[in-house]
């Protein structure tokens, strides 16, 4: 039991990857300003300091260039202010994702009530990620508050990633190319190629409008941006380049398909996986890998049978709806494999009843006592409601 | 785990400690004492020049140091987090066969959400939701099996207004019933569905009116008559309990015959009937299912239970795919799953037949089916060991012909 535990935990990699991800940019940021102020103000010190030696500068001068480094170095301690603060909400975040395991952790078995309550914040947390990945901002937002669960799950950074797609598909590229500028370093060692991608695609649109100094522009821009990539995307490069002597209504392929407006929704496509790819979040929502999981687990054939289940259905009080059979996943499970069983399971001292319907003998018996319409020595059929006498119960044997 | 808090709060004081920003202002000050120095005494400009490169370069190198110290810090945090997820790998990037049921989806996170009290959230989800798809259309062209917009707008794919309804009046009662002890609410819905509780053999009006009686005893504050404690039980009792009478005599006459005792009810064999601290939590418990139900729907929320069987499930079913791409083999059987999930009782709901013979689970193809003698085996096996003829029954010594023998329903 302890070992399924370990393994449930072991599906939330990504509550403490992403955070630790984010404090390790967070950290390079850091050290970026750090070592852009030092290259400028040691430099510069340095200069000064030779120059007012060489008597080649008068004081004013020298104050001023101390003026200008005193008010770099205090850009920086402002922006090492803030990207602290950053930090410290990242690590907080941490933290307290990390308690939230830690829970996990020290429940003793899965029938365990703190077990149910767990499952509860996660299901919240699935539920969060699932309308953030879906664009649903605001039902997130809300959800996550009203929960309680803000530090468990990453408005931020989907929302952040959201505001992209969406200037994608109105057909921007602006702030795609910003989010790329800013992510450098970590996008060379990417498998997709966004940045081309986006640079193609203004070229693109330069073309479509099939003005004479706008194809110019677009030729200086593919020699600026596209023509540097010739190694890896040549023939996208030459197709580039085709796409000149065609207008927007070709039928030629590929020209056709470049010219697509559908190209925009593969872009904001390729943005979210390049995103995702790159703070490492899966790319599936983490609540369909569980759902799928989930139903296949308990489904049985008899939650699409063409016949009314005995053991649980809600026409009879007896017994809870079974998940799988409520409206709400039903037909979301029709696709999906059931659960395997080696061995039946049945109620015990199971006995038939003359339509065929098979209950434990107990209980049928009890809860005809609870009905009021039912004499004594007579049992009623939870299901159907058919009346039979307790002497027509007939023992079955299921191995 | 623990490694990794230990880690943790060791890279969180680390940057709590952290002197950059110290440092920084510590060259701020050279800097701007060395142009007071200046300002003061230009002469020895190139003097206090010459130390104060030497202070500025050494709060640098501090800093440097102090960020040298975060990075190790980030670094053995990452260390304890690769040793905690080790060999583990993320779930299976491949199609889950859910993506193209969006709407299904959406429309149980929908439910879901009404079943928590969580009116808001489902409000802004379901606009949310007509939003996006009157923003982004599904184009001519359509990619794949993407439903049209439409469909999740219709009444049957997200709840209607009426379940919404529904909802809401469910929540009013349990709030009244919970937190200000207020039955009325909820007997009056049960007596509104009495036809349809009586139909499911549910008792559900009677336990709640015994709830109310015992209440009452108590000196709830909601009677309607002055007259309070026993007395005001003994009027509810002789107005509301004659409906029961015929059904539940035995229960009535304990509750009435109770009173005989009153004041000491505490030492009366009737006193569990009257001291019972989790009544009121069964009794919501029970109104809930019952309300559920009548909408055919489970008590529990589905999508909870299901996502929660998934946490337990997928251990077992990633480690049946990595062994499964390791061998190259193929799972077989496309409608049921090759491994058994070891889920707790809980989740079992309903009863399972596979047949002792062929070890297969019984389906609507292939029925479990009773021999005279009272053994069930799958049709299928039935056809196999009969060929049409009398045979003998694999687990006794009777002889029947298949032709007698009885589908069952599980």
């Amino acid at each position: 039991m302890k070992r399924v535990l370990i393994e449930v935990l072991t599906q939330d990699q990504p509550l403490l990857r992403l955070p630790h991800e984010l404090a390790r940019r967070n950290f390079k940021t850091v050290q970026r300003v750090v070592e852009r102020e030092k290259e400028y103000v040691i430099p510069a010190l340095k200069e000064t300091a030779s120059a007012s030696l060489s008597n080649t500068q008068t004081p004013d001068q020298t104050l001023a260039a101390l003026d200008a480094m005193i008010s770099r170095m205090q850009g920086l301690k402002r922006k090492m202010e803030s990207l602290q603060e950053e930090e410290k909400k990242i690590h907080n975040q941490s933290r307290k994702r990390i308690q939230h395991l830690e829970t996990l952790h020290k429940i003793p078995s899965l029938a365990d009530v703190k077990y149910d309550q767990w499952s509860r914040v996660r299901l919240d947390r699935l539920l969060v990620d699932h309308m953030l990945r879906s664009g649903y901002s605001e039902s997130a937002k809300q959800l996550a508050q009203d929960r309680g669960v803000e530090d468990l799950v990453d408005l931020g950074v989907f929302t952040q990633c959201q505001r992209v797609v969406d200037s994608l598909r109105r057909g921007e590229t602006k702030e795609a190319l910003q989010w790329c500028g800013e992510n450098k370093a970590a996008l060379k060692k990417s498998q997709h190629n966004l940045e081309f991608e986006l640079r193609l695609q203004q070229y693109i649109e330069m073309v479509r409008t099939q003005d004479k100094s706008k194809k110019l522009e677009a030729i200086i821009h593919a020699k600026k941006y596209l023509i540097p990539n010739h190694q890896s995307q040549n023939s996208e490069i030459m197709r580039a380049a085709g796409l000149l002597v065609f207008t927007q209504d070709t039928r030629a392929e590929p020209y056709k398909s470049l010219f697509a407006l559908s190209r925009w929704k593969y872009l904001a496509q390729l943005f979210i996986q390049t995103h995702h790819e790159l703070l490492s979040l899966p790319s599936q929502p983490l609540l369909h890998i569980a759902l799928s999981a989930g139903l296949s687990a308990l489904k049985t054939p008899l939650c699409h049978s063409a016949f009314t289940s005995s053991s649980s259905n809600s026409q009879s009080t007896s017994t809870s709806v079974c998940p799988i059979c409520s409206t709400e996943l039903n037909e979301l499970a029709r696709k999906m494999p059931y659960a395997h069983h080696s061995k039946s399971y049945v109620e015990s001292d199971p006995i038939v009843l003359p339509n065929g319907r098979v209950y434990g003998k107990q209980r049928l018996i009890e809860i005809s006592r609870k009905m009021g319409s039912v004499e004594p020595g007579n049992v009623k059929d939870p299901t159907t409601g058919e009346i039979f006498q307790e002497s027509e119960m007939k023992k079955v044997y299921i191995m | 785990m623990e490694v990794v808090q230990k880690e943790h709060s060791r890279l969180i004081k680390r940057t709590e400690g952290s002197q950059g920003i110290k440092n920084v202002e510590s060259a701020i000050d050279s800097l701007q004492s060395a142009r007071d120095a200046i300002v003061a005494d230009p002469s020895s400009a190139s003097a206090v020049l010459a130390t104060l490169q030497n202070s500025v370069k050494s709060s640098f190198d501090s800093i440097n140091d102090s960020l040298k110290e975060t990075h190790s810090g980030l670094n053995k945090y990452t260390k304890s987090l690769d040793k905690l997820f080790k060999d583990r790998p993320l779930p299976g990037t491949d199609e889950d066969g859910l993506s193209t049921h969006e709407n299904f989806i959406n429309r149980a996170i929908a439910m879901h959400l009404l079943r928590e009290g969580q009116f808001g959230v489902a409000a802004t989800f379901l606009s949310e939701i007509a939003e996006q798809k009157t923003m982004y259309p599904v184009s001519q062209n359509g990619h794949g099996p993407t439903n049209p917009p439409a469909s999740l707008l219709d009444m049957d794919e997200v709840p209607s207004t009426e379940i919404r309804k529904q909802f809401a009046s469910m929540y009013y009662i349990l709030q009244q019933l919970q937190e200000n002890r207020n039955l009325l609410p909820a007997i009056e819905w049960s007596r509104e569905n009495r036809e349809a509780l009586d139909a499911r053999g549910s008792n559900l009006e009677f336990e709640l009116c015994r709830l109310q009686y015992v209440w009452l005893y108590h000196g709830g504050a909601n009677s309607q008559g002055t007259a309070s404690g026993w007395l005001a039980a003994l009027e509810y009792a002789r107005r509301e309990f004659h409906v029961f009478v015929p059904r539940y005599l035995r229960e009535v006459q304990q509750l009435v015959g109770a009173m005989a005792y009153s004041p000491n009810l505490g030492g009366s064999p009737y006193a569990a009937l009257f001291n019972n601290s989790s009544a009121w939590d069964d009794v919501a418990h029970f109104f809930t299912r019952e309300f559920c139900s009548l909408l055919g729907l489970s008590a529990d929320s589905p999508l909870y239970i299901a996502a929660t069987a998934g946490a337990i499930a997928l251990p077992t079913l990633l480690k049946l795919q990595t062994i499964m791409k390791s061998k190259r083999t193929e799972w077989t059987s496309d409608n049921e799953l090759p491994v058994e999930i070891p889920l707790p009782p809980q989740y079992l709901f309903h009863s399972i037949f596979v047949c002792p013979v062929s070890k297969e689970q019984a389906t609507d193809e292939n029925p479990p089916m009773m021999m005279p003698c009272g053994h069930v085996i799958a049709q299928e096996s039935l056809k196999r060991l009969g060929k049409g003829n009398r045979f003998k029954c694999p687990y006794c010594p009777s002889e029947s012909h298949p032709k007698d023998a009885r589908k069952v329903f599980l």
